[in-house]
């Protein structure tokens, strides 16, 4: 663990210095509350702090209000060093941000165990820190598949709708459905069926670019939004997706599952500025044109006849699933 | 008396035994007390409250440190009468510390000569 030890007494710096490396500490030792400060604002400064009260250039409160005025930085567990004994002075000094005080001369066994105690809220920090991302991703992702869930791949979708229209871009809406899904639950088991659902929202995002977006929107349906693509291109990325999910069966425990997908496609630009509700209410239309059509296909939405442009149809037979 | 001066036990037990610190300690002492005591003289003679305070404070820290309690006192004391701008106290603490400082700095050659084996 890092410690940051700042005394403008160079015996009381030595001391601590060699005392906190016996214990086992990386030690940085600086001599006054500016360069205390420096070290200890950035993100990835060291988390636990000595410092002394009395230093030139910024006292050792103020380098407690310094470092607790950045935001966005992990907890910083300061002590601060003194020979004020005061009641008023102690007070002080814990106003000022000071997690905790120790009066020098220093025993060198209660400094251990003082810094001990700064340990522990730090590794208390930590693990609310985790629980709290691990809440956040909960919040956003499929419990399944680790995807952006529902509700935040519509979210998603609206804001790049919003963002394409004002930039004059165009956002490809895929709407994506497992082929007889049904019967691979009834065949061999929803944990088949589970492993099934993983392993294509694994081809799914493999198959598109890092900024690219991938949602679970229910059962076995998938909504892909492809940010910022040509028009022209948004076909035979549709193709590359729905031949990469067909490309192997998924290996389960008990079985190797021939798998396909059918997708409705949407370019948003085709469309003006109709309502995100009703895109995907035509991105589904074609969707449902493609399971028509054969299943293992890509129709296309297409505004003039407000149905799936049957020259979109792009049909891969299942023969030719590797 | 010279045994009240530093308390080797105290001292030893604040560097956890570790000789070569305790040695290291004892020569950063040497080599910044004549700047700080003269440093302290310079504010007395000019009763400079603030400045004898600033002095003050960081030989007792040093001296805290050595666990030489008698001259941490004195240095203490000046350091109070500086804050409180007791200047015609100043010449009167100051000769007491000095005095303390001398027996501090013959008992330290001792020290230093028990340290070095």
């Amino acid at each position: 663990m890092k410690i940051l030890i700042a005394d403008d007494e160079i015996m009381s710096r030595t001391l601590l210095q060699k005392t906190l490396e016996r214990a086992g500490y990386e030690v940085i030792a600086v001599e006054n509350g500016r360069m205390a400060a420096d070290r200890l604002c950035p993100v990835d400064g060291p988390r636990l702090a000595l410092l002394d009260w009395v230093m030139p250039e910024l006292d050792g409160p103020g380098v407690c209000r310094e470092v607790r005025k950045r935001e966005g930085r992990s907890y910083v567990y300061m002590v601060l060093l003194t020979s004020k004994e005061s009641k008023e002075d102690v007070v002080a000094g814990l106003e000022s941000g000071a997690d905790d005080y120790l009066t020098k001369p220093f025993d060198p066994e209660e400094l251990k165990a003082r810094l001990r105690t700064g340990l522990r809220i730090l590794n208390l920090e930590d693990r609310l820190v985790e629980a709290r991302e691990q809440m956040r991703f909960q919040a956003n992702h499929d419990g399944l598949t680790s995807l952006w869930n529902r509700v935040v791949i519509l979210d998603l979708l609206g804001r790049e709708l919003i963002r394409s229209r004002r930039e004059r871009s165009t956002t490809v809406i895929l709407l994506g459905d497992l082929d007889h899904f049904k019967s691979v639950n009834d065949t061999h088991g929803h944990l088949a069926g589970d492993d099934v659902l993983r392993e294509t929202a694994r081809r799914l995002l493999s198959s598109v670019r890092a900024y690219d977006f991938v949602g679970r929107y229910g059962g076995e349906e998938f909504l892909v939004v492809l940010n910022n693509c040509h028009p022209a291109h948004a076909l035979a990325r549709a193709e590359h997706i729905c031949r990469n999910i067909g490309a192997t069966p998924v290996q389960t425990a008990n079985a190797a599952i021939p798998i396909s997908m059918s997708f409705g496609l949407l370019k948003s630009q085709e469309w003006g500025a109709l309502p995100m509700e009703e895109l995907l209410q035509h991105a589904d239309a074609a969707l449902y044109a493609a399971k028509s059509a054969g299943r293992n296909c890509v129709k296309v939405a297409s505004p003039k006849s407000s149905s799936a442009d049957s020259h979109s149809q792009v049909h891969f037979p299942v023969h030719l699933r590797r | 008396m010279s045994s009240a001066i530093i308390d080797m036990a105290e001292l030893l037990a604040r560097v956890e035994d570790d000789r070569g610190l305790m040695r290291d300690l004892l020569l950063i002492f040497k080599e910044e007390f004549p700047q700080h005591l003269q440093a302290l003289r310079h504010a007395v003679n000019s009763a400079d409250g603030e400045k004898v305070a600033a002095e003050a404070h960081a030989l007792k820290g040093m001296l805290s440190n050595l666990a030489a309690h008698p001259a941490a006192a004195a240095a203490a004391r000046l350091e109070q009468l500086g804050r409180d701008r007791e200047a015609s106290q100043f010449p009167e603490a100051f000769t007491s510390f000095e005095e303390i400082s001398k027996e501090l700095l013959l008992q330290l050659d001792v020290c230093m000569a028990k340290v070095s084996g």
